[in-house]
């Protein structure tokens, strides 16, 4: 009796396969990338808790390249957005001659969302394609081969401490976001004719201790997801010199998607589960 | 020392096909070949850079599957292995001196100021006197694969490979890169294997010389059993030179 005939499978249609295509690669991307963010945050522990230190800890000079370098450009971002607020807050209740509640209505969307959002989409701004184009560059060199044949994990060496680094940079910088943004009302407020005093207790009320913590609370996971994605592109490059920039306009790209994508998703739980956070 | 079987594995343009080599304790072994030959290539499967669809690989008595990549076998491999990549791919973002650090730093339990002497012992063995902050950019190219060769001794292994060791280097700085591994091949005895397109090799120490041609061994033994090949890629290569 002769075997049945092997059903080989119906390919998809011609106009969904480029979709799945995208689909498949964007899984195996998703994949590839979780898999970088257990790996770098496993070398973060170890890196607290390891009294052996890796060569050039790093993550000090990194604080200085991604953090220090940036707090003029979120200082001034921030107020410049905290002027944007208060005059378009002001407008709206313009019409109902409430204008002067316009910096107590800021207050909270400022440490819940326009702080952390500031810092971290200037640092992308910065610091995402430094990242991608830094580790593109090691690719291209034969640097990361070089350690992986040396028995080094690129993951331990070079991702860990920037992930450790953003770490404490995005809360930093969002604190600042928040207390520069704060500035930019209370500047605002004084053209719109309002007392110093009057703005500044406003701001102090609006301000609640429960908001900075989720605002710095979104930065951490920005953080993550800054240092993953613009790691994994500058890693996962072909090796030849003409993919740096690629992956480099892909970092920011991706990052600034990724960090909205997130902060949408945190609004919707912290909306349609009132009394959560 | 090291012994490879049947290695076979897809690389951009061509397949490596059935690619066998056998490196003495203690012996140089050329790898000769065209450029896009697939010798860079045998290279990173030998050290797992790359994964193979057939063959195995055995370094100091232990055999490892190129088929696979299984971390830790990996790790062990790569600790018996010191390899000096084309163009040395010295981590540019730490020093000289922390590059030789690293394997030690990583592998070994020894602290980190033991480290730091033996990486100058290291230098200086090859030969070269830097500052603890020389970054590998402040160094000739020459200087470079010196550090790059200290690095790749940092854990004694038994086997050295190399890749293009001379390639960019004036006849001088080559002629002194192939003494100082000649001297440090003779206090140590670990054995060598020399990837390169470069015929001069052939003339120097190599005892064994494997030719490679669209990616498979087509001639292998002595330097005088290669002369008189008839071969047509083995007497372009070798007869290149017109020197013997």
């Amino acid at each position: 009796m002769t075997a049945p005939p092997t059903r080989r499978p119906t390919p998809p249609p011609a106009a969904l396969s480029r979709p799945l295509r995208t689909l498949e690669a964007a899984g195996g991307r998703f994949v590839g990338r979780s898999r970088l963010l257990g790996g770098a945050l496993y070398w973060l522990f170890w890196r607290a808790l390891s009294r052996r230190a890796a060569v050039s800890s790093g993550v000090v000079r990194e604080i200085e390249t991604l953090g220090l370098g940036a707090l003029r450009l979120v200082v001034g971002a921030s107020i410049l957005v905290g002027l944007i607020a208060t005059f378009q807050v002001a407008y709206q209740l313009k019409e109902y001659s409430a204008q002067s509640l316009s910096a107590n209505t800021i207050g909270w969307f400022t440490a819940r969302e326009l702080g952390p959002l500031v810092a971290a989409l200037i640092i992308v701004a910065r610091s995402a394609s430094a990242i991608a184009g830094e580790f593109a560059s090691m690719a291209a060199n034969g640097e990361i081969d070089a350690m992986r044949a040396m028995g080094l994990d690129p993951v331990k060496y070079l991702v860990a401490p920037k992930l450790a680094a953003l770490l404490i940079v995005l809360p930093a910088m969002t604190i600042f976001a928040i207390c520069f943004i704060s500035v930019g009302v209370w500047i605002g407020n004084l053209l719109l004719g309002y007392t110093p005093n009057y703005i500044l207790a406003d701001i102090r009320n609006s301000l609640d201790i429960r908001d900075v913590l989720i605002g710095v609370g979104k930065s951490l996971i920005f953080g993550l997801v800054l240092g993953v994605i613009a790691a994994d592109e500058g890693l996962s490059i072909e090796r030849r010199v003409s993919a740096i920039g690629a992956a480099a306009t892909r970092s920011v790209m991706f990052c600034m998607l990724a960090i909205l994508a997130v902060d949408t998703f945190f609004n919707a739980v912290f909306y349609f589960i009132p009394g959560l956070v | 020392m090291l012994e490879v079987r049947n290695l076979t594995g897809p690389f951009v343009e061509q397949v490596i096909t059935d690619v066998s080599l056998d490196v003495e304790r203690g012996g140089t072994t050329l790898v000769l070949g065209p450029i896009h030959s697939g010798k860079s290539m045998i290279m990173r499967h030998i050290v797992g850079l790359e994964i193979a669809t057939a063959g195995t690989v055995r370094v100091d008595g232990e055999t490892f599957d190129a088929t696979k990549r299984d971390e830790r076998s990996l790790r062990r491999l790569r600790t018996k292995i010191g390899v000096v990549f084309e163009g040395s791919a010295l981590v540019t973002r730490i020093s000289a001196v922390e590059n030789v650090e690293l394997p030690l730093l990583e592998h070994t339990d020894v602290p980190s100021a033991e480290a730091r002497d033996t990486a100058r012992e290291l230098l200086a063995e090859v030969g070269l006197a830097v500052d603890d902050d020389t970054t590998s950019e402040q160094l000739t190219r020459a200087g470079q694969r010196l550090v790059a060769l200290a690095r790749a001794l940092a854990l004694r292994p038994p086997l050295l490979l190399l890749d293009e060791p001379t390639q960019g280097l004036d006849a001088h700085a080559a002629a002194q890169l192939d003494e100082t591994i000649r001297r440090l091949q003779e206090a140590n005895g670990f054995g060598v294997v020399i990837f390169s397109h470069e015929v001069r090799h052939a003339f120097g120490g190599a005892r064994q010389i494997y030719v490679l041609g669209e990616g498979r061994i087509i001639a292998n033994g002595d330097r005088n059993a290669l002369m008189a090949s008839n071969h047509a890629v083995v007497r372009s290569l070798l007869h290149r030179r017109g020197t013997t």
